[in-house]
């Protein structure tokens, strides 16, 4: 063990710090404060969305419909302090609560009427985008209140979804990779027949991980409203995919059995670093999506197992 | 380890029945087992081992079935796996169940994670647990290592660790040496024997009696639903475990021989025949061959490996070349070099390599009997579902294949149903000369009679076989005559009689 192993982790990171140094070189302002901010605060709410997902996932599930329960969750939440002006307190437990029931529902299909987590998601992923456009009539719900706003320029207003999302992702990196429930999770993502054997009961497991993938694709709203002041049915649109590209830059197996929720971080910011450094140096941002499609190829090599993420033994 | 011993067993099952609708799977079965023994369950497939099984590890919970499970003296009533675990019975499953991505300890600890919740997990201090654990019971796995890099018979090994790590009362082994070479069962045995030893009490399920014999303090044999036999390592008998297991006794194993009559059609004449080597192109490799073989008879073609038994029906099948010599048919025609030339003038050729090139493994049973007869199934190029269904069905059913579903994907059977639908796909072009290599190659005892069966009614019904197998008795107890080859050459000839086998013997040597 002499040699230097780096880990699939560490190597990602330094592929990132690769990346941005690359773009520092090309346009000095780059690197400045708030270009990093900037990038950081462009995958908050899809980092926050997404962090639970990471879980789900690695059971072996899937929920393609993050974004459009964000996109509920931002309406729901919207009509309730702006509209109806509850509390703000009760809107926002409400709320989670309509993403913890989307997520039940996700997760009764999914467990109990055995539909594959793909096709019901994204039938999940219709309805709640519907019934966004439905409660907002397509139109942004504008009008929060002083304190909301009060709050939004305040300091930590400033930081605020950046500092949600590394919380989120700390609390998934923490359960996923740090306890025994996420070693639950990762067994019966690897082999759902020898979590059954060790007395796992795997679909309350599941179920609970539906749930919290809910809960966090609804905070994602609830904090898109507060950063933004307004609530829109169009938020979220394309995170799945995001997510997704994210989750495999970062090392988790779309099968199951190995997910980490930094990776989903480090993923996440690659794609942004890119995204932004194009629009920086001034290429054409068409050119984005294709690199960001060739990064998903290129960090399947970062390491020599990655095969498996594409063959399920 | 037993704490305290209540009693002398440590598990008994009583009474047990269990139906399936109409189907009786158990007819009160007793199963007693004794504190500290190792415990051999055999039976053939369907006997009703599985269903125990699925009984005693709550699979199947209390209530479905009769009978009452007492376990270290105590009644227990099993509603799900995880009541079987905490009431003591850890089974290890036939089939490979582990989770990949994670360490050997964290597989074993698995079902610990699971009662402990969002309790915090450090590797090391895991690591360190199980190390102890697995040096403690003589298992020679490294605990930090991960699953998926381990072999298979590591992976097996590490099933029983987990399984052990819950301090069961009852250790079931299903069937657990059916992916092992024999060096690995040597190592399996030797931890078996070693929990023995520490006091833990195993049920060792198997259909091979050499393990039971080897292993086991005593053993039930399962046949029909019933327990028809049970006994202690004193008076084991290998003779008797098997006419228990396939309840027939050795000498029933073979149907009783149809009478070939002197004035039988010739069904096919070989004379001279020379075969090319066909890895060395041009060189022969057996040398003029002649034989005769009439309808309704077995000629069996013996040897050892090497010897050029099955090249000759390799010959006769147009996949090997004929350097010289006459391949006649019944009536005296030829036919043309090229297999489907053998194929139409009724030849079959069942390989002795099934995975290879017999069966269709990604299909089903249905899929595979009809493969080779899809054009007459068909009109005008589209196939007839229902008569395609209708002749498999009738198919599987004469020959017994299980299970009776013939959407099951072969992949899924036994070597010895395998074999049957291989037969049953030939059956149906309707040959009237048989090449049998191997048959019964892999196959357990009681689908090698079934096999055997088989083979009689082609010959009662008019076809002729040949019949290549390595094992003397059944080559010697099944044909009517054995001709007999050794590199290359022919040996000479005699009558099928299973008391033959040492002068078999001496010839295929070559010493006369």
């Amino acid at each position: 063990m002499k040699s230097l192993r780096i880990s699939p982790i560490g190597k990602r990171v330094i592929f990132v710090f690769v990346i941005f140094g690359a773009f520092a070189l090309l346009k000095n302002s780059f690197a400045t404060y708030d270009s990093i901010l900037s990038i950081v605060q462009g995958i908050a709410f899809v980092g926050i969305a997404s962090a639970f997902l990471t879980l789900l996932i690695t059971s072996g599930e899937f929920d393609i419909s993050i974004g459009a329960n964000a996109a509920l969750a931002a309406i729901v939440a919207g009509e309730l302090v702006a509209k109806s002006h509850l509390s703000l307190g009760l809107s926002i437990f409400l709320t989670l609560l309509v993403g913890l029931v989307i997520g039940a529902i996700n997760g009764a299909v999914v467990l109990i009427a055995k539909v594959p987590s793909f096709i019901a998601t994204i039938a999940m992923l219709f309805i709640a985008r519907s019934f966004s456009v439905y409660i907002s009539q397509a139109k942004a719900i504008e009008n929060f209140p002083g304190l909301w706003k009060g709050f939004k320029e305040s300091f930590m207003g400033q930081y605020f979804s950046i500092f949600v999302m590394l919380v989120v992702i700390l609390i998934g990196e923490f359960i996923l990779n740090h306890t025994t429930f996420g070693k639950v999770i990762a067994a019966i993502g690897a082999n759902k027949e020898a979590a059954r054997i060790a007395g796992i009961n795997v679909i309350r497991t599941k179920f609970i991980l539906f749930m919290l993938t809910g809960v966090g694709a609804a905070l994602a709203g609830i904090v898109a409203d507060i950063h933004f002041s307004s609530a829109r049915s169009s938020l979220g649109t394309g995170w799945e995919l995001y997510a997704i590209a994210g989750l495999v830059i970062g090392g988790t197996s779309l099968f199951g059995g190995r997910g980490t929720v930094v990776g989903l971080l480090i993923g996440l910011l690659l794609m942004q670093i890119i995204a932004s450094g194009m629009v920086a140096g001034g290429i054409d941002p068409w050119w984005q999506t294709v690199i960001t499609g060739v990064i998903v190829l290129i960090s399947l090599g970062i390491d020599r197992k990655r095969k498996k993420v594409f063959v399920n033994e | 380890m037993s704490e305290k011993s209540v009693g002398p067993y440590a598990l008994e099952m009583s009474h047990i029945s269990k139906n399936f609708g109409p189907v009786i799977a158990l007819r009160d079965v007793d199963l007693k087992i004794r504190n500290g023994y190792i415990h051999g369950l055999i039976g053939q497939n369907g006997a009703g081992k599985s269903t125990l099984m699925k009984i005693l590890s709550g699979y199947y919970p209390n209530g479905t079935f009769d009978g009452e499970i007492i376990v270290a003296g105590n009644k227990v009533e099993l509603k799900s796996p995880r009541d079987a675990q905490q009431s003591g019975i850890a089974i290890v499953p036939q089939e490979i169940t582990v989770a990949g991505t994670l360490t050997v300890a964290e597989n074993i600890l698995l079902s610990e994670f699971n009662n402990r919740g969002l309790k915090l997990y450090s590797k090391r201090n895991e690591d360190k647990t199980i190390e102890t654990f697995l040096a403690d019971n003589g298992i020679p796995l490294v605990s930090s290592q991960l699953v998926d890099t381990l072999t298979l018979p590591q992976k097996q090994i590490l099933m029983i660790a987990s399984a052990l790590y819950m301090n069961p009362k009852v250790l079931v082994l299903d069937e657990p040496t059916s992916s092992l070479t024999n060096d690995e069962i040597g190592t399996l045995f030797a931890i078996v024997r070693n929990l023995k030893v520490k006091g833990y009490t195993t049920v060792f399920i198997t259909h091979k009696i050499a393990e039971i014999m080897d292993l086991c303090d005593s053993v039930s044999i399962l046949r029909d639903g019933q327990v028809v036999y049970e006994t202690d390592r004193a008076d084991f008998n290998s003779d008797t475990l098997i006419s228990n297991m396939i309840g027939r006794s050795i000498g029933e194993l073979y149907p009783q021989k149809n009478i070939v009559n002197a004035d039988a059609p010739i069904v096919l004449s070989v004379t001279d025949l020379i075969v090319e080597n066909p890895r060395k192109p041009g060189e022969k490799m057996l040398d003029a061959i002649s034989f005769e073989l009439r309808a309704g008879e077995i000629l069996g073609l013996g040897g050892l490996v090497g010897s050029g038994r099955t090249e000759i029906l390799k010959a006769l099948f147009r996949e090997n070349n004929v350097l010289a010599g006459k391949i006649q048919l019944g009536d005296g025609k030829v036919y043309g070099d090229a297999i489907p030339d053998a194929l139409n003038a009724g030849i079959a050729y069942i390989t002795e390599d099934r995975k290879i090139e017999g069966l269709l493994f990604n299909m089903t049973i249905r899929g595979n009997l009809t493969a080779s007869i899809m054009e007459t199934l068909s009109a005008k190029g589209i196939l007839k579902r229902k008569s395609e269904k209708e002749i498999a069905h009738q198919t599987s059913k004469s020959l017994s294949v299980k299970p009776a579903n013939i959407e099951e994907m072969i992949g899924n059977l036994s070597g010895g149903n395998q074999q049957k639908v291989l037969i049953g796909k030939s059956l149906l072009v309707k040959p009237l000369i048989f090449m049998l290599d191997e048959p019964t190659k892999g196959v357990d005892i009681a689908s090698k009679a079934e096999i055997y069966q088989i083979i009689h009614d082609l010959v009662e019904k008019g076809a002729g076989v040949l019949l290549v197998s390595s094992e003397f008795p059944e080559l010697l107890a099944i044909s009517h005559r054995v001709i007999v080859f050794a590199n290359g050459k022919y040996q000479g000839e005699m009558v099928g009689d299973i008391d033959k086998e040492h002068e078999l013997m001496l010839m295929a040597i070559g010493g006369k």
